[in-house]
């Protein structure tokens, strides 16, 4: 990873800490940290100092009846049962981390993966998010997706496999930044197929709320 | 605090035994010392036992400091109100699944009004992410001593923050700004808003290595 990429993925953990990321990035980065125990404890640690400083804070009364409202709610729910857990046994969780695996079509339905070009075939997520575009990608083993580039940039998280472009080499969980025009041409690893998820936010950055990453990627 | 008087006296599920009673009279808030149990031993009884006083407890501590916090951080006032009693309702509905040996009680309810500040944001009330949050999450055969670390490393934080420059430890909190408060920071430097966010970037950084070298 470049400096670059480790300031992006700093800047992705302190966003994806105070909700600034859209759907499809936030997705994408609870499973990476479902995946890399380093950004999962940075994220931690986030969470931790927080609780620091919610303890050190000068407390603020509440306003009046607040506590009684909050009352009343409690009892209100007390009859409700609590929700099922969202265990589901989705044999794709097996192969794919979660949180991803909820998102992704079975990958032996080859209805549902479009074929790009020989060995390259594309599963595109809808998040309900009108900009940007996020994909699941499936590269055979050995296989050269055609050299590319990209308007926007684009995130992308290695899920199974690996993969290797003039940046370096990407193995499972690790998080590969393409900024805004760069031209990449990846080759999957030989020894399996390689799964990534990539999230394109295409023109968002000029006009979404501007967090951490994208001042960053807007560079 | 006269409203948790007030809620002592419509008390349905009183425990005269309680030694949380000890610590209900005064009506002052006070740090959990050897009469009061501590916020951890409140949160875990909310989920065992649904202790309305124990949550009662937690409440006039917790609330006002929510509050307090979401502000700093930018939100408006009704809203910061809004998110710290939607904040302390899931506390009592998600106490179950509080596990002391993971996080403190702060460290827990903060997850939770991060949440709920979040789903505010968004509006669009996804199902919570809760304690499948990888930060917290625990696998079946996660070993024991994982999870203890887990609760060490809240110690360390504390030291590795005490060790911070003033100024970065000033930095750190705008890490949890809300973006317009960021721009305000900007304009009162005078600094361009991408140098605010790296150093903001960089007091993390700096935050990071302490806690690195207090680990090794």
């Amino acid at each position: 990873m470049s400096t670059d990429e480790f300031e992006i993925l700093d800047a992705l953990i302190i966003d994806y800490a105070n909700g600034a990321l859209s759907k499809p990035l936030e997705v994408l980065m609870e499973t990476h940290m479902a995946m890399n125990p380093k950004s999962a404890r940075a994220f931690r640690m986030m969470m931790q100092v927080g609780g620091v400083l919610l303890e050190d804070s000068e407390p603020v009364s509440m306003s009046e009846g607040s506590w009684e409202k909050v009352l009343a709610e409690i009892d209100a729910q007390e009859t409700l049962t609590e929700p099922a857990g969202n265990d589901n046994d989705r044999d794709q969780s097996l192969l794919l981390p979660r949180p991803i695996a909820d998102y992704i079509p079975a990958l032996n339905c080859p209805d549902s993966w479009k074929r790009l070009s020989r060995g390259l075939s594309e599963y595109e997520i809808d998040f309900g998010t009108t900009v940007g575009k996020a994909s699941i990608y499936r590269i055979e083993p050995g296989v050269a997706v055609p050299s590319h580039s990209h308007e926007g940039s684009e995130v992308t998280l290695v899920l199974a496999g690996g993969f290797s472009d003039v940046t370096g080499n990407f193995g499972p969980g690790d998080i590969a930044v393409q900024q805004n025009g760069a031209v990449h041409k990846p080759v999957a690893d030989d020894d399996g197929e390689c799964i990534v998820f990539a999230v394109n936010e295409g023109s968002i950055k000029l006009t979404g709320p501007i967090g951490m990453v994208l001042n960053l990627l807007a560079k | 605090m006269d409203d948790i008087h007030q809620f002592s006296e419509i008390d349905l599920v009183s425990q005269p035994n309680s030694a949380l009673h000890h610590g209900m009279g005064s009506g002052s808030s006070h740090i959990p010392d050897g009469t009061v149990p501590s916020w951890d031993v409140l949160l875990t009884r909310v989920g065992s036992q649904r202790d309305k006083q124990a949550f009662a407890l937690l409440y006039e501590h917790f609330a006002p400091r929510l509050k307090s916090f979401l502000l700093r951080l930018g939100t408006d006032i009704g809203v910061a109100e809004e998110i710290a009693q939607e904040a302390m309702v899931m506390v009592w509905r998600r106490a179950e699944t509080y596990d002391p040996r993971q996080a403190g009680a702060s460290t827990w309810i903060f997850t939770i009004a991060r949440n709920k500040r979040i789903d505010r944001i968004r509006r669009d009330n996804r199902p919570l992410p809760d304690f499948t949050d990888p930060a917290f999450s625990q696998d079946a055969d996660e070993p024991g001593d994982i999870v203890l670390q887990r609760r060490q490393e809240e110690d360390k934080v504390q030291s590795a923050l005490k060790k911070l420059p003033q100024e970065q430890a000033k930095m750190i909190l705008s890490a949890y700004y809300e973006e317009k408060s960021h721009r305000e920071i900007a304009e009162e430097s005078g600094l361009p808003l991408g140098t605010v966010k790296s150093r903001i970037r960089l007091a993390l950084n700096r935050l990071r290595s302490n806690l690195e070298e207090i680990e090794r």
